[in-house]
């Protein structure tokens, strides 16, 4: 163990770990507090760079980028009701209305302060869950690992803030995006239809960069730009916010946990966190009339929650390669590249590399309390550049870095066209999210379900006889009928006269 | 961009049953019982299936509205016309564009027009786009050719380095 520790120690403290990271965190500040450009798409225009690095180094720039661009949404929310990532819009309006107070300070403070709170607090959670997990999920066999992403699957649909049926045709796409290639059970083409790019099938970084960077910029030529950031002197900006953590310390720790448990949850993100924490937080207020008017207490509550879920998404994805949520899914590919595959025998026999993610996320959370104070007093000049400005740059980034992940000029197409799927999906009501799991996922699950067919002879008996196996398809078929429950409950509330009349 | 949920349902009936019906044509491994025809086929089924829901409007009541923020001081109106939609699709078309070009052109020359006409439907005026269009495609070149090593096509104007 301590050995160990010293092993992460020595690999975290080399040269090229620590600049990557310092690089890597200035950017997710920066893409991070421009509005409209989310911690997402920060993580997908870094995968390329992240191609030439060691390992340690890649996943460094991610855990840094990640955790630096969900607070610095919070900056753009504070002082112009625009939030700079979606994970930020929950409580958007209520820390504007507390810089019209004149409380930009303690907004903004409260937004670094409880972001490396919920942080620490999530990387915790990593440290503590996934090694016992890991010792459960050894004994696995194809029949868990098929119910376990299944599982996953439909919990992206579940927690999807648009209609369920949509959310399941979206992972749906997703796997059979997954379809395409050679790569199934009998090595034939599949859906490729004759092109030898094809073969391959779909990488899923140039899909996910199309989806969240391209998508992106074809939205902001259909919407106003931002007006710009009004310049303003700033006081002291944790002044205070050591009273804000006793007197909420109750608060603080409900946003922890639930943000962990969100986090964990696949497909379900930052911004599902915070939305639910903002949402519990005004719930159980001893003064809930004081929500909307610039109140620090529910910035306490989502801030805290949307970063503890940063990490803890990385459980799900360490153990069993199913992403925690979409930057974790991004994270899923770069381990795959840099041989971290992600599985249960990770923590044994890499324990070190593992050790040096924990270590990462702490060292990320810690530097940003003073690297975000920077980038609030900078904030004024930072978020002058226009959108005119940066959106050409990211579409330069997403043309090289597509082609750059296998030199292949075929990446550039790809990027092209899920940049459309994703804008037609999000403008429609379909969740890309949901899509995106499925493309990541889509291998994993048809191998195990294929495998487990063979092994059963084609009877579907087996999948329900080992105990695990069976407490999982339990959960699986229940959360598909779920939706369906609530759609017969509701339309029975809805005539509720005639029922009554008959009585 | 925004259709009705028939149109996109009846889409998704399409495309999955495709699908369906091309795993089906897939061969099966000589004695297996299971090979790389069945997955396509539960998934493209699937499709239909949600694909029919959708096209009938089940489960549209749980979508929710999205909660948009109103900028203080009113938000322009954007221009709208018939061809204003039409607009969002001009990164893909450019990146279409770079794939078709970039290895006759060059990294450098494809680059800087794909600036200029995206800083330029942005609402940048020339001064901005043009020194944009200029330095910015130098610097990518910088990181991704130089430090990564990213076999950018020289095309017409190779860089010095």
């Amino acid at each position: 163990m301590l050995n160990t520790l010293t092993q992460a120690f020595a690999l975290i403290t080399t040269w090229e770990v620590i600049v990557a990271m310092l690089a890597a965190s200035v950017y997710g500040l920066v893409i991070g507090s421009l509005p409209g450009l989310s911690a997402t798409m920060a993580t997908a225009l870094l995968v390329p760079v992240t191609f030439y690095l060691s390992p340690i180094a890649a996943i460094a720039t991610i855990v840094a980028a990640s955790t630096m661009a969900i607070f610095a949404g919070d900056i753009p929310g504070a002082l112009l009701r625009i939030p700079g990532t979606p994970a930020s819009a929950a409580y958007a309006d209520e820390a504007y209305a507390m810089t019209r107070k004149g409380e930009a300070e303690l907004a903004l403070g409260a937004g670094v302060w409880f972001s490396a709170v919920g942080g620490i607090a999530g990387t915790l959670s990593l440290m503590i869950l996934a090694p016992p997990l890991a010792e459960i999920a050894l004994s696995f066999s194809t029949f868990e690992y098929f119910w376990l992403a299944f599982l996953g699957l439909m919990c992206a649909t579940l927690v999807a803030r648009s209609s369920p049926v949509k959310a399941i045709a979206s992972m749906f796409i997703g796997l059979l995006v997954a379809c395409i290639g050679i790569e199934n059970p009998g090595g034939v083409p599949r859906f490729t239809f004759g092109m030898t790019n094809l073969f391959g099938g779909i990488e899923p970084i140039p899909a996910l960069v199309g989806v969240f960077a391209v998508a992106q910029v074809m939205r902001a030529m259909l919407t106003p730009e931002p007006p710009p950031i009004p310049r303003r002197r700033f006081g002291s900006i944790l002044a205070g916010q050591w009273k804000l953590t006793k007197k909420y310390n109750w608060q603080m720790t409900r946003g922890n946990v639930i943000g962990i448990i969100i986090g964990v949850l696949p497909g379900a993100g930052a911004d599902m966190a915070a939305w639910v924490s903002y949402a519990m937080s005004k719930r159980f207020s001893k003064e809930p009339e004081k929500f909307g008017t610039g109140h620090v207490e529910g910035l306490v509550e989502a801030g805290a929650s949307n970063n503890a879920s940063i990490a803890s998404g990385w459980v799900p994805s360490l153990l069993f390669g199913i992403p925690g949520d979409t930057i974790a899914a991004i994270a899923i590919g770069v381990l795959y590249m840099k041989g971290l595959n992600p599985g249960p025998t990770l923590f044994t026999e890499k324990a070190s590399s593992m050790y040096a993610i924990y270590l990462m996320f702490i060292i990320a959370n810690i530097i940003m309390i003073p690297l975000g104070i920077i980038m609030i007093r900078l904030a004024s000049h930072v978020l002058r550049a226009p959108r005119s400005t940066v959106m050409p740059v990211i579409m330069l980034c997403c043309a090289v870095g597509s082609f750059a992940i296998g030199n292949n000029i075929f990446g550039v197409v790809i990027v092209a066209t899920f940049g459309v799927i994703g804008y037609v999906m999000e403008e429609n009501g379909y969740p890309v999210a949901a899509m995106v799991l499925g493309i990541v996922m889509g291998t994993m699950i048809e191998q195990s379900f294929v495998t487990s067919l063979i092994k059963s002879d084609g009877s579907v008996l087996p999948f329900f006889e080992r105990p695990i196996a069976a407490i999982l398809a339990a959960m699986a078929i229940g959360a598909l009928i779920w939706p369906v429950l609530v759609w017969v409950w509701r339309k029975l509330k809805r005539a509720p006269v005639p029922a009554a009349s008959a009585r | 961009m925004r259709l009705p949920d028939r149109v996109t349902g009846l889409f998704l009936v399409g495309l999955g049953a495709a699908a369906a019906y091309g795993g089906w044509q897939l061969p099966p491994v000589p004695g297996q019982p299971v090979g790389p025809n069945v997955f396509p086929l539960v998934i493209g089924t699937g499709l239909a299936l949600c694909g029919l829901a959708i096209a009938f409007g089940i489960g549209r009541s749980f979508e929710e509205e999205e909660h948009l923020i109103p900028v203080e001081g009113g938000q322009p109106t954007p221009p709208t016309g018939k061809l204003y939609g039409l607009r969002a699709l001009l990164p893909p078309a450019l990146l279409l564009l770079y794939v078709a070009i970039a290895e006759r052109l060059g990294f450098i020359l494809t680059a800087a027009m794909i600036v200029y006409v995206t800083s330029t439907a942005l609402g940048a005026r020339w001064k901005v786009a043009l020194p944009l269009a200029l330095l910015a495609p130098i610097g990518i070149h910088l990181i991704f050719s130089k430090l990564l090593r990213v076999p950018l096509p020289p095309g017409v104007l190779p860089m010095p380095w």
